[in-house]
């Protein structure tokens, strides 16, 4: 029992790794199949095969799809809905009291705090996945950057470096929300060629309904919260 | 610094000098494949029973991997008797050719060694 439960972690780790170098979803498929294959014959715990998953997962040189690629499919339009949320919660107070929405550069910085952690993303991914405290340090970060750009709003004109008329930021942002929700619910819809299939049975690890649940909700994440955030703003008017 | 590299006996057999194991076991693996297709746990078997000692996955892998990138080796996936399917590793005719390459070279090699560890070299050196 012990074996089978070090073993599963051993493979979700070499999963991970490889998933952190992109490599491709079949040649993931492969040599995770291959590697049950052998442990199958010899009865060895997964650890004592292969060594350490992050140490075999680089031994084997695998084929790695460049960067730029996940930074152009998630990268990009996770940060676009990201900023366009943070624009939404700015502007709805105001446009709900129908008020000039008043703009601080402290604010400013403060909401540009969580776009400038995730453009820089790419740099810290690995980092971030391996040591759950960096992960939940940046979280911290940006929920507290959150809150005080709230505390950091001007509330009188004469504090505000910008005064600006909420609607058309609120309508383009609520836009922008639901059509990358839109986008990501047809792109997640479709087969996924990266998926990790089983070379053996010519299957691919499929997705169960809550997964299903699970992704459609990510998928409409920020314009649900925006959602939240007007509800609030309606009760506190 | 230990720089040691006697072979020791144990359970499974003799265990050489991984060193010695890091540079020959490239082809001792291509020869484990020149009879026809085969798996990794055969391959491990086949060097085992050879007397190379237990070779781990971790090892065996990596290096089939990179040989199936440098064309020597190709893969395919074939199902098994009643269980699960087996990747067959199989040598391409530029495998082959590199098995043989390698063959010929390693021969030379350990015939100059063992010429230069014999005593008639001692012999010759003393008496020049």
């Amino acid at each position: 029992m012990m074996h089978e439960t070090t073993d599963k972690k051993w493979f979700d780790d070499l999963i991970l790794e490889l998933r952190l170098r992109q490599v491709h979803g079949s040649a993931i498929g492969d040599t995770v199949a291959s590697a049950q294959e052998l442990l199958a014959d010899t009865g060895q715990p997964a650890e004592e095969a292969f060594g350490p998953a992050r140490a075999y997962a680089a031994a084997l040189e695998l084929p790695t799809a460049p960067q730029h690629e996940w930074v152009r499919r998630a990268l990009w339009p996770a940060l676009l809905g990201l900023l366009a949320f943070l624009v939404f919660n700015q502007a709805v107070v105001s446009a709900v009291r129908s008020e000039q929405m008043l703009v601080s550069p402290l604010q400013l910085a403060l909401v540009a705090t969580p776009v400038v952690l995730i453009a820089l993303l790419p740099l810290y991914l690995a980092a971030a996945i391996r040591r759950i405290w960096v992960l939940i340090t940046l979280s911290a970060i940006c929920a507290l950057a959150g809150l005080l750009s709230g505390v950091a709003a001007p509330t009188t004109q004469a504090e505000a470096w910008l005064t600006i008329d909420p609607l058309p930021w609120l309508i383009v942002s609520a836009l922008t929300m639901v059509v990358l929700s839109i986008m990501n619910t047809i792109r997640s819809s479709r087969p996924n060629n990266d998926d990790i299939p089983d070379p053996r049975s010519a299957t691919t690890h499929s997705s169960g309904t809550g997964t299903k649940i699970i992704v459609l909700i990510t998928n409409w994440l920020f314009p649900i919260l925006a959602l939240a955030m007007l509800g609030l703003a309606f009760s506190f008017r | 610094m230990d720089v040691s590299t006697s072979a020791s006996e144990t359970a499974g057999g003799t265990q050489w000098p991984s060193d010695w194991l890091r540079a020959t076991l490239g082809f001792l693996a291509l020869r484990a494949l020149s009879a026809g297709p085969s798996y990794g746990y055969a391959i491990i078997s086949e060097l085992e029973r050879n007397g190379f000692g237990t070779i781990k996955g971790g090892t065996l892998y990596p290096l089939l991997t990179r040989y199936q990138a440098a064309g020597m080796v190709t893969t395919e996936w074939k199902a098994g008797d009643g269980g699960p399917g087996r990747k067959y590793f199989a040598l391409t005719d530029y495998g082959r050719a590199e098995l043989t390459r390698l063959s010929a070279d390693w021969l030379r090699f350990t015939n100059l060694s063992t010429h230069y560890l014999g005593p008639e070299a001692h012999t010759k050196e003393s008496s020049t």
